[in-house]
């Protein structure tokens, strides 16, 4: 009896069409936001990828990642002198000018590194040695450097190429990958003396200190005892992670527009999903009603209407998922928009689609159990 | 009122003081009006009267699709309005064939898948439900077209199908309501001569539904209903088929 309702449902092709696009959209419409978002939530963190510490150590009153307020330089060693820290180490960062070819501008992240331990450093090298990044006027620069600093120039840039921050010469030594900045600005890595110089003036320029626990000592551990001897914050990489992403879900309106996308996925789903099935079944009232009076109990009947509601659920959760592939696809060779696709997430879809075909179901399946098999009598 | 006929025959279907109404209050109105009604196994029994006057009530009442208010209704021996629903399912499942006015064909299904339907409800495998409805499908003269969809057929051949859904499980008792009325005299008569030649066994009982006249001469045995009582029923119709026109 189950092909039966598949080919009851198959053959009205136009309420079969019509429930398919509605669960196909409410699914790539859940999928592909929750994508958007979770990617653009990643871009907040991306510092954290691409400088790499186990303690990041800052101003008291720092918030969150991309908004840092500069400490004094002798700060670094007074987290040093804390009993647990295995090193520390100075880092720059802060967002500059470079000049282009054409004299136009454009914003770079840059990145200064401990001279001595380059922590810190790019997490992944395409071209060049790091170590040259201690030659005066070294940077090395990101992918995206690469296409947003090339433009008005013959050729891309690449390494021996020199440009401007700042008004003082920029060589470059060395091509990274890096994760995309939040503001999708390029990454510029340099020594953490250089960056001083790249950077405007301030009186305070020391921007974060990375530190690693020493042997014997938590991450957590080491933090803590930062933050009592120095009353600086101390987050270890898990808590500045959740401190910069409660941040953005407090403070911008961006958790708000894309819920209320994918809120909207779902009350199409469920509207547009729930209202067509039910047609469905009112217009095959008449046959179920056959149905009934030939011997098909209710609950064979609910049974068909189930496996109907989640044949096009399972169908329209693959398609709308698939095509959330492929965007992401899209979207990873273009660097952009954000996206990321955790595992959770296609699990998320599914719960939800299926969610909506039970519910379409559940209202068809209650008109079932109220009809009368003698309806089949009534002209 | 008539009363049946005593018979001493086996009953197929025995009625006993059965009333239906539908409504509550002042707007309650009763469309079986106590009725007594028999039929018997290897006959072609009709019911007839005008329209309104209870005859397809009378039908879901003795199919188990309707319950009623009061009286007893034995069917083959079980007594339908004291089993559970779920028993009435199950008795109708295994018991009834179905005939219905507009055929109750499922348009997207193929003749043969629509032939099947009650052996796969009757939980026969799919192979050996389509092989029986294809062989069925062949004896009531639609050879080769089991794969055919019912909105490419006539309507004289849609109700054969219907004939053949309602005959594939074997059925005790056949339920026929208005079988002929949405077709043309020809198409109406050789459907009832088909319903004569492969429903009829001596173990098997067919009660059908009509207002139309034309067709009276096919049954066995006529009861004539009229405001929700049974009339009177004419015995030997083939012999001496009544006149009038409901």
């Amino acid at each position: 009896m189950y092909q039966i309702a598949l080919k009851m449902l198959l053959g009205d092709r136009s309420k079969y069409i019509m429930l398919l696009g509605g669960l196909t959209f409410s699914a790539l419409l859940m999928t592909q936001q929750c994508s958007v978002f979770f990617g653009l939530l990643s871009w907040t963190t991306s510092h954290m990828r691409n400088m790499r510490a186990s303690i990041w150590v800052v101003d008291p009153k720092v918030e969150q990642l991309n908004e840092i307020k500069p400490m004094r330089d002798t700060d670094v060693n007074r987290v040093r002198s804390v009993k647990g820290v295995g090193f520390a180490v100075p880092l720059y960062t802060g967002i500059v000018q470079a000049r282009m070819p054409d004299g136009a501008f454009k914003p770079v992240q840059l990145v200064g590194l401990d001279s001595a331990s380059l922590v810190g450093r790019p997490p992944v090298i395409l071209a060049g040695e790091l170590a040259q990044l201690r030659l005066p006027h070294a940077v090395m620069i990101d992918q995206l450097g690469v296409k947003r600093l090339s433009f008005g120039r013959p050729h891309p840039l690449g390494i021996g190429d020199t440009f401007e921050i700042n008004d003082r010469e920029a060589r470059i030594v060395g091509i990274c990958k890096t994760d995309l900045h939040f503001f999708g600005y390029p990454y510029v890595y340099t020594t953490y003396d250089e960056a001083l110089q790249f950077g405007p003036k301030e009186r305070k320029m020391l921007s974060i200190v990375l530190a690693e626990p020493a042997k014997g000592y938590t991450a957590e551990q080491t933090a803590r005892l930062i933050e009592k001897d120095t009353h600086l914050k101390a987050y270890t990489e898990p808590e500045f992670k959740k401190a910069t992403l409660d941040w953005y879900f407090k403070n911008t309106g961006i958790p708000i527009s894309f819920g209320t996308t994918i809120l909207l996925g779902f009350i199409v789903g469920i509207v547009v999903s729930g209202q067509t099935f039910y047609s469905f079944v009112l217009e095959n009232l008449k046959n179920l009603g056959a149905l009934k009076a030939m011997g098909a109990s209710n609950g064979l009947i609910a049974r068909m209407l189930v496996i109907q509601a989640l044949t096009v659920g399972f169908l329209g959760y693959g398609i709308g998922v698939g095509m959330t592939v492929l965007f992401g696809m899209g979207a990873s060779k273009n660097g952009q928009p954000p996206f990321l696709f955790p595992y959770q997430l296609p699990l998320f879809t599914l719960a939800v689609i299926l969610i909506i075909c039970l519910f379409s179901a559940f209202l068809g399946i209650l008109k079932i159990y109220k009809l009368e098999p003698a309806i089949v009598f009534r002209g | 009122m008539a009363e049946s006929k005593p018979f001493n025959g086996n009953l197929a279907v025995h009625v006993r003081g059965v009333t239906k109404s539908f409504g509550k209050g002042e707007a309650k109105t009763f469309a079986l009006k106590g009725v007594n009604f028999d039929a018997r196994q290897g006959e072609l029994l009709m019911i007839v009267g005008p329209s309104g006057c209870g005859k397809t009530t009378l039908l879901s009442v003795i199919a188990g699709t309707l319950n009623c208010d009061e009286g007893e209704v034995e069917v083959f021996g079980s007594q339908i309005e004291k089993l559970k629903p779920r028993q009435v399912t199950e008795f109708r499942k295994k018991n009834v064939g179905f005939i219905f006015q507009q055929f109750n064909l499922i348009p997207t299904l193929s003749l043969i898948e629509n032939v099947s339907v009650p052996l796969l409800i009757n939980g026969v495998g799919r192979r050996e439900a389509e092989s029986k409805s294809r062989d069925l499908l062949d004896k009531l003269g639609l050879k080769g077209r089991g794969k055919e969809r019912p909105t490419n057929l006539s309507g004289g051949q849609q109700q054969r199908v219907a004939i053949a859904r309602a005959l594939v499980h074997e059925p005790r008792l056949i339920i026929c309501d208005e079988p002929t009325s949405a077709l043309d005299k020809e198409t109406g008569a050789r459907i009832m001569e088909l319903l004569r030649e492969t429903a009829i066994a001596p173990d098997r009982c067919v009660i059908v539904v009509t207002h139309d006249s034309r067709v009276y001469k096919y049954a066995d045995r006529m009861t004539e209903m009229e405001d929700g009582r049974v009339e009177r029923v004419h015995e030997n119709i083939q012999l001496n088929p009544p006149k009038g026109d409901h």
